[in-house]
């Protein structure tokens, strides 16, 4: 009965006009995400480019520039600092988050009781914003704040120029541990067990088993992790404008480079420069992630 | 036609654009972790003494672990009960709780204004969103058109664009077209993201084809099997897709900042929070009070929606 309604059907059809119709109702499904890649994402980058080779500032266009906004980059040393601090920043969160994250998933990935609740406690940190976890760390690391008051230390961490951008490594790790451990996690439960009894019955223990077994099996989650961190790392923003009040202070040391980016397209009011800026820590980021890439991630993934 | 279907891998990122990092371990399988965590509690503890040991370590480092991630949120909690003179002393609770730091900045700053604001542009934006990503990823995953496969390079393309560089000439143009400063601005920018599209994609090539076909069969159009067929089976997805999108907006700090620094009434809580910071930067309670505004609301909805706040982790892989 069912059978013979679909002959009639699809005899009935006119196959060419149907495939226009689909054809047709894809592209209206498509239509609106489609104007909006194009005029805010890949038009930005062509008009992004024409920008950075101009004067540009409040009111449009000024001289045209050549590529002098990309040459004067080298000399200056605001632009430095920002990559050394930025640099800095990255290689130290990347580590001390992924050590965090990766200590944390060993723990949880044990046979505890109420683990799915922990696993999501910990992770809570992690879906909190950018601009209250900071307020929380400037309260605590205030001079007379909880964690001076628990330490004996005595510093305004973020009031000094020694310790500001390593408060905001240590606040940024703390808050994306939870997402490494997430993935640790799940990296962790593709081990199959019969390695780690293979170990057991080598009679290795936990310490040596997590160095010679478990570390080296999640060789795809370290350089899936890292990626991920290293190019997250040097986005960072929020947290450095927000604990130095959007000035990259005390004496430029947590100047990033997206705030620097920042400051010039909206302190100096040089939109050229700025997206001369921007294009290059563009670049900057796609060849790290190039070079990681070429370096750990060959043969680990199809 | 069987050459025509397309798998995940065909456009996972990490298969074909040597710039996107590579895909993240699976919604599926983070799930699975998390299933398998929750539900597994093997060796009572006390078998040998070696256990018994392990036991007793890995707890005492769970504890360690949890001081470390929530005592920050309970300090913050509890000083947003004291008064001013009370934060001096170095105790946990309050000795005479009181709201006065809530009322404060409902009142005399502006918060209660930057809670509307933020939870406007959230919902606005969830629900645009969620129709134009599950729309559009609908198409993606059932529909053959002309250039299908290059338009989604294209979507995917978009994910490896960081928002620093869109800014600049974003901020150009929209000075020029007279949208700075609006609402609307801001809900443009956060339009139909490629992230979410991708993973509604994904979700819908996983649906097996009979029940639409079925639909169609029984003369339902397109877009009423999308609607009465494919969108009802998708809710997973769409409930990760929503979860994702509002707690994207009423986290952010970049794009608010950008678009509405010439008009505070638009701020949103993150900006209200930097603003206040910086003017009232020692008035501890009022701003641990905006803190957990901003927390409380994310809190509620990540008691409720666990799994999907997990999901969204998976797609962090594709967000970059």
């Amino acid at each position: 009965m069912a059978a013979t309604a679909t002959a009639a059907r699809t005899g009935e059809t006119n196959i060419g006009g149907d495939r226009l119709k689909e054809a047709l109702i894809g592209y209206a499904f498509i239509a609106v995400p489609m104007l909006v890649y194009g005029v805010l994402f890949l038009y930005p980058i062509v008009y992004a480019i024409y920008i950075s080779r101009y004067d540009w500032g409040v009111f449009g266009k000024l001289d045209e520039r050549g590529w002098g906004n990309y040459s004067e980059l080298v000399d200056d040393d605001r632009f430095r600092i920002a990559i050394k601090n930025g640099l800095k920043f990255t290689v130290a969160f990347t580590i001390l988050s992924m050590a965090l994250g990766l200590f944390v998933a060993v723990v949880v990935n044990n046979a505890i009781r109420w683990r799915g609740f922990f696993r999501s406690a910990f992770y809570f940190p992690a879906i909190s914003g950018s601009a209250a976890i900071t307020a929380i760390a400037l309260y605590i690391l205030s001079a007379d704040g909880l964690f001076n008051r628990l330490t004996g230390l005595d510093h305004a961490w973020f009031g000094e120029s020694d310790t500001a951008l390593w408060a905001i490594v240590g606040l940024n790790s703390w808050t994306t541990s939870g997402t490494v451990m997430l993935f640790y996690l799940a990296y962790l439960q593709a081990i199959p067990t019969d390695v780690y009894e293979a170990a057991a019955i080598d009679g290795a223990g936990a310490w040596r088993t997590f160095w010679k077994v478990t570390f080296p099996l999640l060789k795809p989650g370290h350089f899936f992790v890292s990626t991920l961190l290293v190019i997250g790392g040097l986005k960072m923003f929020d947290q450095a404008f927000i604990a130095s009040g959007g000035t990259g202070g005390p004496n430029n040391s947590t100047l990033v480079p997206v705030l620097y980016l920042y400051r010039v397209a909206f302190s100096d009011v040089r939109f050229g420069s700025a997206a001369a800026v921007g294009l290059t820590l563009m670049l900057l980021m796609f060849a790290l992630t190039l070079i990681q890439r070429l370096t750990f991630g060959r043969g680990d993934r199809a | 036609m069987a050459d025509d279907v397309r798998t995940e891998k065909d456009f996972a990122p990490a298969a074909d654009a040597p710039l996107v990092p590579p895909s993240p371990p699976g919604m599926e399988e983070l799930a699975r972790a998390g299933e398998a965590a929750a539900g597994t509690v093997t060796g009572i503890p006390g078998r040998t003494r070696a256990e018994r040991v392990r036991t007793v370590v890995v707890y005492a480092l769970l504890f360690g672990i949890a001081l470390l991630y929530f005592v920050p949120f309970l300090w913050t909690a509890t000083t947003s009960l004291k008064t001013l003179p009370e934060t001096a002393y170095f105790r946990l609770l309050p000795e005479h709780p009181t709201l006065d730091a809530y009322r404060n900045v409902f009142t005399e700053f502006d918060f209660a204004r930057y809670a509307g604001n933020s939870v406007a542009l959230a919902t606005v934006v969830t629900l645009l969103n969620v129709f134009l990503c599950s729309l559009g990823g609908y198409a993606f995953a059932r529909l053959n058109f002309p250039g299908r496969e290059v338009l989604f390079m294209v979507v995917l393309a978009t994910l490896m664009v960081p928002d620093q560089l869109r800014f600049v000439p974003i901020f150009v143009k929209f000075t020029d077209w007279g949208l700075m400063g609006h609402y609307h601005a801001y809900v443009l920018v956060k339009l139909a993201a490629a992230a979410q599209l991708f993973l509604m994609r994904q979700y819908f090539l996983t649906i097996p084809k009979d029940l639409e076909e079925a639909a169609k069969l029984d003369g339902a159009g397109y877009f009423k099997t999308f609607r009465k067929v494919m969108l009802p089976l998708a809710g997973p997805a769409i409930a990760a897709v929503a979860i994702l999108e509002f707690e994207g907006v009423w986290n952010d700090f970049f794009w608010p900042l950008v678009i509405f620094t010439s008009e505070p009434s638009h701020f949103t809580l993150p900006v209200g929070i930097f603003q206040f910071r910086s003017e009232y930067i020692s008035q501890w309670p009022e701003l641990m009070a905006g803190t957990v505004i901003a927390i409380a609301p994310i809190a509620a909805l990540y008691i409720f929606f666990q799994r999907y706040f997990v999901a969204g982790v998976a797609s962090a892989g594709v967000k970059g």
